[in-house]
């Protein structure tokens, strides 16, 4: 087992490196540069090109490369072109509002995809199992940004009951308790809308895994024995149903991690995948380069604890 | 011998025939082609034909959209009252400017399912090119193909996509459908690379190679036609996909550019005047709705046709 963690996480090096080099290119060939953001008429070649030598974007490519890769490892990802603080500074400020948002969303969708699918696997067949199937395959179908948005029109602009984007009201001071409800209030769209695509993929995982483990001889063998149906379902079908979810959420954990672009975008909620849309629009390099760096590092870090948590829970891998 | 051959029954070749059938019917079946079976299974699945309708619909209504809208041209500016409501001349009414809500959305659904459609195809050739050649050869090739799959697949899809679009999108569906093109094959390679490994091993693929038969010839006369199954599945699934994708570019400013009306684009120019006119945000989102639903109903009604391991009812 030791062997082969050791033996992934040597191969996710150079793949982080290559992510790294090609995301890099990528973003040198972005049209416009920093310098075509600051708007000035009379700012002429010289200028511009001053503009660029000041951010040291005149050296050569390799040499731009090689001097962030020699700084990030240290920890030094630069400063912002737009702001001119420190990269890691910006990022540690968008970084508690995508773990709030995704989180929670994840909590909530973990929780409801548990019940859902197990009360589908269950009641397979009944009307229960059939609305639910429906629903969990309308929200599949659903593109995230739709959802996000058909909330926000209903539940914000038309109804007013929730507020349609930011974290916080601006211009009123609460007491401690209002604000708590007022952030609780913003927070409540964005994780509801995250939370539905995750809900309806794994609460279809889960059912399919909970048929099929239910079918098993021991699962029979159980119930002869007098093992109640509640104990049984959970602590014997529902734990080896789980393994391959687990597998999919922590996939879809690093896929998130790095910020919801989509969810984020539409909620304006100053997270990592805002902070990404606007370092884009704003080509802001230092910035735009390291949230991509740092997603894709998510991403394969994540799927490795996948793997390795999927031998961990089903000791038929392991000893395979 | 001769006493061996006497029976009791007078058994004339036709009375065989009838007695057989009236004995068991369901064994005497007419004889269907494999098509005709996959037709028939597809059929009995009345989401999925539902899915299939729908589509079918849309597809007819976008292309021959014209003819249907009249002289109302999707991109002729106060033909009407801006936000007037559904009339006679206009079934969906205007929208901001005063253009015919239902002929841009026509319009808007050409450019969407265009590039759906595309992308997918151009998405599948280059998944069944490369899996098929990772799959059959093996070794260095297959080493060397998936290990890029991978790198592309770890690479967040929305961000690379944003990014892409900025540098090399100007905004027309010529340019789009590459980009997304793009994060199609990468499932399709896989998909097919497991399909041609396991196809590999089996007799006919020997046998072919036995006969002196060349590999390219093998891969994709023998083998390929056995694995268009799972193919035309993924296919059909990624055609949804890759409307998603689209509209989520075209949403933000990074896909199809205005003028060129696409459902993602109008759903953000709409989203500005909800307020006033929540139609205009409804339309085109509906229909993205509608049409990846269908496309998911009919690829899911596929491949629960052509599962192999049902049987036969």
């Amino acid at each position: 087992m030791g062997q082969y963690i050791m033996r992934r996480l040597l191969q996710a090096i150079p793949l982080l490196f290559l992510i790294s080099v090609l995301m890099f290119t990528l973003i040198h060939l972005l049209p416009g540069g920093p310098e075509a953001i600051y708007d000035n008429p009379e700012l002429d070649a010289a200028g511009k090109a001053a503009i660029r030598a000041s951010l040291g974007l005149d050296q050569p490519l390799p040499v731009q490369y090689f001097k962030w890769l020699t700084n990030s490892l240290t920890g030094n990802f630069g400063n912002s072109f737009a702001t001119g603080e420190q990269v890691s500074s910006v990022l540690a400020e968008h970084l508690p509002a995508t773990l709030e948002l995704f989180l929670t969303a994840f909590v909530l969708a973990l929780i409801l995809a548990i019940t859902l699918g197990t009360f589908s696997a269950v009641r397979q067949g009944k009307m229960a199992d059939y609305a639910i199937t429906t629903i969990t395959y309308f929200s599949i179908s659903m593109p995230i940004f739709l959802l996000g948005l058909f909330m926000q029109d209903i539940f914000g602009v038309t109804l007013h009951w929730l507020p349609t984007s930011g974290t916080v009201t601006v211009g009123y001071t609460f007491s401690p308790f209002d604000t708590f409800l007022d952030h609780f209030l913003h927070l409540l769209m964005p994780m509801i809308v995250l939370s539905v695509s995750f809900t309806a993929r794994w609460s279809r995982y889960l059912r399919a895994g909970m048929l099929e483990v239910t079918k098993q001889d021991y699962m029979r063998t159980g119930k002869a024995k007098g093992v109640a149906p509640a104990p049984l379902l959970i602590r014997h079908a529902l734990r080896n149903a789980v393994i391959p979810l687990i597998t999919i959420v922590a996939i879809d954990f690093g896929a998130v991690a790095g910020g919801a672009v989509i969810t984020e975008g539409i909620f304006a909620w100053p997270g990592m995948g805002n902070l990404f849309l606007d370092s884009l629009n704003k080509r802001d390099f230092p910035v735009l380069l390291a949230t991509l760096v740092l997603s894709a590092t998510l991403v394969v870090v994540f799927n490795l604890v996948a793997d390795i948590l999927y031998a961990v829970m089903d000791p038929r891998i392991r000893y395979s | 011998m001769e006493i061996f051959d006497r029976t009791n029954i007078d058994t004339t070749p036709q009375d065989e025939e009838l007695d057989l059938l009236d004995l068991t019917p369901e064994l005497a079946q007419k004889r269907r082609s494999q098509g005709r079976i996959i037709l028939d299974r597809f059929l009995r699945n009345r989401t999925a034909t539902a899915g299939a309708i729908f589509l079918i619909l849309m597809v007819l209504l976008c292309f021959i959209g014209p003819i249907v809208t009249g002289h109302n041209h999707p991109d002729d500016v106060n033909v009407a009252a801006p936000f007037s409501g559904p009339s006679l001349q206009f079934p969906l009414g205007a929208d901001d400017v005063g253009r015919d809500l239902l002929a841009r959305a026509l319009a808007g659904g050409q450019i969407s399912l265009l590039v759906g459609l595309s992308s997918m195809l151009v998405s599948v050739t280059l998944g069944t090119l490369i899996g098929a050649f990772a799959g059959y050869y093996g070794g260095i090739i297959d080493n060397i193909l998936m290990r890029t799959t991978d790198t592309v697949l770890a690479i967040p899809l929305y961000l690379l996509l944003f990014v892409l679009s900025a540098s090399f999108t100007n905004g027309s569906p010529a340019t789009i459908i590459p980009l997304i093109a793009i994060f199609g094959w990468t499932t399709s390679a896989r998909l097919i690379r497991g399909e041609f490994l396991a196809l590999k091993e089996r007799e006919f693929v020997r046998a072919a190679q036995t006969v002196g038969a060349r590999s390219f010839r093998v891969m994709f006369r023998h083998i390929l036609p056995n694995a268009v199954g799972p193919i035309v599945v993924n296919a059909t699934l990624l055609v949804g996909g890759n409307i998603i994708l689209e509209s989520i570019l075209s949403y933000f400013g990074f896909g199809i550019k205005i003028p060129i009306p696409s459902w993602g684009n109008m759903v953000s120019d709409g989203q500005g005047f909800f307020d006033v006119d929540p139609k205009l945000v409804f339309v085109p989102g509906l229909l993205i709705f509608f049409t990846v639903l269908s496309c998911n109903l009919v690829g899911d009604g596929l491949r629960d046709a052509l599962d192999p391991h049902m049987t036969e009812r």
